[in-house]
């Protein structure tokens, strides 16, 4: 037995691409919005609409546990956030509205467990989003009374085609940018830094750290081969957690480029600090 | 059992690693490269115990011959061989059977009690079996993955394209009951290759002309190979004789000399073994992360990054040139 598709969420939101070879996404000024519908198959669908003409341009099947919402805290101009499977390297971009904490939090609520319902806090829309007791469809869009033209016009849904993502070539890789060639001047122009390198360094050395020491290790085939697996694991966009433990926030690790941007920005705190 | 789920890591097939693994088993015996055959290079390094050879088949050279269709060469299975044979059950495991495999057939083998007890254990058991107790050993797997690098960034089961260094395949060659035999643990049973001569060079005469037929069977430049020589440790000897020359008040002679040069060397090579075995245990995401900040502090990261952009586009234009797939980041 099953249900007609029922509307557990749906918010506008607008849809941007990815440029080929690149990190960068183009906003596109389609009117859409973001539907999250149990279908009649009892699957969890995550549907972007046109809303111009009415067409299901995006149909996606989200399994419970499968997905979540990560806010991508560097994205310019709006709220935009990454839909990220666990089960895949697929990623797809959305912009919330402006109450995003809360959508952000009910989709999640939702991606987890379609079975669970949302409640909204707020004072200018009506009720709660209905369950999924609620039959026949329900494609209202969600958001409040008050949102403005201008915030509507701002949503945008950053939605990545499938096959664009996984034929993804990388764009550099960080054994080009650890090199000997690069790395070694350092120590000549930044003689400091040698020593403050050795609690990094393997604590069962047979000679004790020396800057000889260092220009053998930064050389080695075992060290190149790390550098080479951190390059790979990061490309899998699953590293946020680890990179944590090195004071970055999740967004590094969530590939090449946007570890070393965030990097970039540490570099930047930390000459504001004093450091041990 | 696939590789991801027998908690086997894949170690590089280096002498230094396999040494430490001996030391770790309390086994006095080396494992040393071999740049050649001849009959000079190998009685420096007698007495050897065993051959391994280790290969790689370059995907890009067609079909793999099959050396067992070379006839006349005299090389029979054996699936009466009462000493050790273990089959290949685990993938990432392939270098420490083949060291298992060589281990369980050297008479009276001086080593720790683990292994003589998993030695002993697994007697009479048929190749299988004793393939699947070797790898469910828990001590020997901890002893195998001592040397790979810290699970803390683990590729496994993230569906990454295969690099380089997996799959190689590892043979044993080496003397039983007087007969030169190879055990192959992906084969169903040890090889024999016929009877040797006792004088001379003994059990290595015979083992490198099948050797030798092996890699002629490959067309040339299609094999990825490497020989490493299981052998006795020579420091303990090389030091006691030193020791008795200079009590003998003859330390300043030739012997003597020759001597320290050897035991310089030999200690040498240990440091550098030493040195590669505590890089491959290190988690270096520290010094990695480290050295990066240290470059945009710098203002170095920025122009690095741009040359490691050129660079890809230029590596990725020439394999499509060449049409060939895949990538490897050290070209």
């Amino acid at each position: 037995m099953s249900a007609a598709p029922a509307t557990i969420l749906a918010f506008k939101a607008g849809r941007a691409f990815r440029r080929e070879g690149t990190n960068f996404v183009d906003h596109s000024p389609e009117k859409g919005a973001i539907i999250l519908q149990k279908g009649e198959d009892e699957l969890l669908h995550f549907i972007w609409k046109n809303r111009s003409t009415g067409e299901l341009e995006e149909d996606l099947i989200l399994f419970p546990g499968d997905a979540s919402f990560v806010k991508i805290p560097q994205a310019p101009g709006g709220r935009t956030y990454v839909l990220k499977f666990s089960s895949s390297n697929q990623r797809h971009f959305d912009a919330s509205t402006n109450r995003d904490e809360e959508f952000v939090n009910n989709l999640n609520m939702v991606l987890q467990d379609p079975d669970r319902i949302p409640v909204w806090q707020t004072a200018s829309t009506s009720q709660p989003q209905a369950s999924t007791s609620q039959t026949g469809p329900s494609t209202r869009a969600a958001a409040p009374a008050g949102t403005t033209p201008e915030q509507l016009a701002q949503l945008r849904t950053l939605v990545q085609s499938m096959a664009g993502n996984t034929s993804q070539e990388p764009e550099l890789s960080l054994n080009d940018i650890l090199t000997p060639e690069n790395v070694l001047p350092l120590f000549t122009s930044h003689p400091d830094l040698i020593p403050a390198l050795f609690p990094h360094l393997p604590p069962d050395l047979p000679t004790p750290p020396s800057a000889e020491v260092l220009q053998q290790i930064i050389t080695s085939p075992q060290f190149r081969g790390a550098v080479r697996n951190f390059d790979q694991a990061l490309r899998t966009g699953m590293l946020g957690g680890l990179v944590r433990g090195l004071g970055l926030p999740e967004e590094a690790g969530t590939g090449v480029e946007a570890f070393l941007r965030a990097i970039q920005e540490q570099s930047r705190g930390e000459d504001r600090m004093e450091t041990d | 059992m696939s590789d991801e789920e027998s908690g086997w890591n894949l170690t590089e097939s280096d002498p230094g690693v396999f040494t430490e693994l001996l030391k770790t088993l309390g086994v006095p015996l080396i494992v040393d490269d071999l740049y050649s055959l001849d009959p000079d290079s190998l009685a420096a390094l007698q007495p050897i115990r065993a051959l391994i050879f280790l290969f790689k088949w370059l995907p890009q050279s067609g079909t793999e011959p099959d050396p067992s269709l070379s006839s006349g060469s005299g090389a029979q299975y054996d699936p009466d061989f009462p000493g050790f044979f273990a089959h290949q059950v685990v993938n990432n495991a392939c270098a420490t059977l083949a060291v298992m495999n060589a281990l369980g057939n050297i008479p009276a083998l001086q080593s720790g009690a683990p292994l003589q007890e998993l030695l002993a254990f697994t007697a009479g058991m048929d190749a299988q079996t004793r393939g699947l107790v070797i790898t469910s050993s828990d001590w020997l797997r901890e002893a195998h993955n001592a040397l790979t690098p810290p699970s803390a960034i683990s590729l496994d089961g993230l569906g990454l394209p295969k690099t380089s260094e997996d799959a190689y395949h590892f043979i044993v060659y080496m003397p039983a009951m007087g007969c030169v035999y190879e055990f192959d643990g992906l084969k169903r049973h040890p090889i024999r290759h016929g009877a040797y001569e006792e004088g001379g060079e003994g059990w290595i005469a015979k083992a490198r002309e099948v050797v030798e037929a092996r890699i002629a069977t490959y067309p040339p430049g299609s094999l990825e190979f490497s020989l490493l020589a299981l052998r006795d440790d020579p420091l303990p000897s090389l030091q006691a004789r030193l020791k008795e020359l200079q009590e003998a008040g003859r330390g300043n002679d030739s012997e003597a000399a020759e001597l320290i040069v050897k035991l310089a060397n030999e200690n040498s090579k240990r440091e550098r073994w030493a040195f590669e075995n505590s890089l491959r245990r290190h988690n270096h995401l520290g010094l990695i992360h480290a050295l990066l900040v240290a470059m945009a502090k710098a203002g170095k990261l920025e122009p690095a990054r741009e040359g490691a952009r050129k660079k890809m586009q230029e590596r990725i234009a020439r394999r499509k040139e060449k049409g060939e797939a895949g990538m490897e980041v050290d070209d």
